[in-house]
């Protein structure tokens, strides 16, 4: 990864973010600073803050009760960010983060699957996830398994498991899930596991013996090692 | 990819904190969030929660254990993790089948018990993004489904003029293994426990929050099965599902996406109490069950009364 592209990924910068009055009344209000914008340095665990407008109620609309910072790892290497509450983990990773492999494909009605990605060994849906609930997750990408050299990702490639490639992250790190929690699976486990990603170029006869490869590979290199 | 309108967001640490919240107005409850947040993307209720209330950081709501023979399942539990669970497998099977055949399984990994029972129900008018058809389930006037298409509502008529059905698998599992529905305020039957409200579609109060599911000890020598029809097997919401418990002197069956609320089939029960179910018995029981059924006008839902009657015949067969 260049050192551009690094810098990149570290950078994420919040819109300010401010109380509502109610939270404050209620007490609740307690871990909310207001900065706008914040840029991280190298050492992510001590964000070089530059302090922007003040935490006023006149800053209208955007109004906060979750801590507003997360500290999360996404593929191997962690970053604090600070995010909206509405924003989803689909916009985190893409937008602030910089890993742009969880796609949109039905809009964000969780119907698709294009946007999986692994949440402390859950597949789930970047898009229904909120970003202020992945504080202290390990998260993981199709780029982090490609990363890895995970056998997943030539199995796909040896076995034509993907024609335009688009529904093929979401895929991938669906398969990748069912692999960490069961080594051997049969073609109906794959079958099921990859039930709810959708794939428009109907590659779905190709897919089961791809990640069946991939679990045969990996069972070979633990026996090695 | 439409971004979701602001709102707040409070990590809640009890069920009491977060029912003051519901308390104060304009809040949603969020769990798996994979209803909630969805809808709220798409605007398809008139009003937009301010603040978003995570149950998921309250302590204590999640995970399924034997106390004294029942089965305690807390209201956070995953689908995904009732449907591996080898305890609920072993004795209540049908509402592992029903997690297991719920949605797709990245939902199944987000979504809850407590949220699949407590989704709002399904109707493509009631759902259409932008509130574009305020119908009479969000406190308008008109039922657009009866004289739209219909092919997927109601086969046991309107419930408050609404013609929308619960989606919910697990609903009818619940139903069929007699299960309560425990709340911030109550223990609640579960077969008292859906009702139309608008918009909600339970008997839960404004600031009343699920907090576990209870089932009793199935009956010696029971057994119970789930059955869903399905136009994508792997993903979709049910044309029609159907659970079964049958066995120790008792039998109960219940359909759901048929109706507003589960539907439990008493006729087709009676048809079977106490006799040992054979092919001929389930079939009359399946009749039995569609006895009341009546498609709208137009006749487009009229092949939901055929799979019903199918499911109850091949679930009693498949619990017997």
């Amino acid at each position: 990864m260049s050192e551009k592209k690094k810098a990149q990924e570290l950078e994420c910068a919040a819109k300010g973010i401010s109380r509502r009055s109610f939270l404050r009344d209620a007490g609740l209000a307690a871990a909310v600073p207001a900065v706008a914008p914040i840029a991280l340095g190298g050492d992510a665990s001590s964000p070089r803050r530059e302090t922007g407008a003040g935490d006023g109620p006149e800053r209208a609309g955007a109004e906060c009760a979750c801590p507003g910072e997360v500290e999360l790892t996404v593929n191997g290497e962690r970053y604090h960010c600070t995010v909206e509450p509405h924003w989803s983990l689909r916009q985190l990773l893409r937008d602030q983060v910089g890993y742009t492999s969880p796609k949109d494909w039905c809009g964000g009605q969780g119907a698709c699957g294009s946007c999986t990605v692994i949440v402390d060994g859950r597949p789930v849906l970047s898009c229904l996830t909120l970003a202020c609930e992945c504080h202290g997750t390990v998260v993981e990408t199709a780029e982090g398994i490609a990363k890895e050299k995970h056998p997943l990702v030539e199995a796909y490639i040896e076995h034509n498991a993907f024609q335009c490639g688009y529904c093929t992250p979401g895929f991938v790190c669906t398969a990748k899930a069912l692999l960490d929690r069961n080594p051997n699976p049969t073609e109906a486990d794959v079958r099921d596991a990859l039930g709810g990603n959708l794939c428009r170029c109907g590659t779905y006869q190709q897919h089961p013996p791809a990640v069946i490869a991939a679990a045969e590979e990996l069972r070979r290199d633990r026996s090695r090692s | 990819m439409k971004t979701w309108k602001k709102f707040a967001h409070i990590d809640a640490d009890s069920v009491g904190q977060a029912a003051d919240f519901l308390r104060r107005g304009n809040a949603a409850l969020l769990a798996g969030g994979t209803d909630l947040l969805g809808r709220m993307r798409f605007e398809i209720l008139p009003d937009y929660p301010e603040v978003i209330v995570n149950l998921k950081t309250i302590p204590g709501l999640r995970g399924i254990r034997e106390e004294g023979g029942k089965l305690r399942i807390g209201a956070l539990t995953r689908l995904e993790d009732i449907a591996r669970s080898p305890l609920v497998r072993s004795r209540w099977a049908a509402l592992a089948e029903a997690a297991h055949r719920t949605a797709s399984p990245h939902i199944r990994e987000m979504g809850t018990i407590g949220g699949n029972i407590c989704q709002l129900n399904r109707c493509w008018y009631f759902r259409i993004p932008d509130n574009r058809f305020h119908c009479i389930r969000k406190g308008g006037k008109t039922c657009y489904a009866m004289a739209g298409d219909n092919r997927y509502h109601s086969i046991f008529g309107a419930l408050k003029s609404c013609l929308a059905v619960n989606p919910s698998d697990t609903a009818p599992a619940l139903v069929a293994l007699g299960a309560s529905i425990r709340t911030s305020r109550r223990l609640v039957e579960a077969e008292k426990f859906w009702d139309m409200s608008v918009p909600g579609s339970t008997v839960l109060e404004p600031d009343e929050i699920v907090t576990a599911i209870e089932i009793p000890p199935p009956p010696p020598g029971a057994k119970s099965a789930f059955l869903k029809f399905a136009i994508r097997k792997s993903i979709d919401f049910p044309i029609v599902n159907c659970a079964v418990m049958t066995g120790g002197g008792d039998v109960r069956i219940c359909l759901n996406a048929v109706h507003n609320r589960p539907w439990r089939a008493t006729a087709a029960e009676e048809v079977v109490r106490g006799k040992a179910v054979d092919e001929a018995l389930a079939d009359a029981a399946g009749a039995a069950a569609v006895a009341g059924a009546r498609a709208l006008p137009g006749d487009r839902n009229k092949w939901k009364i055929q799979i019903a009657r199918t499911l109850v015949k091949r679930a009693l067969l498949a619990s017997a």
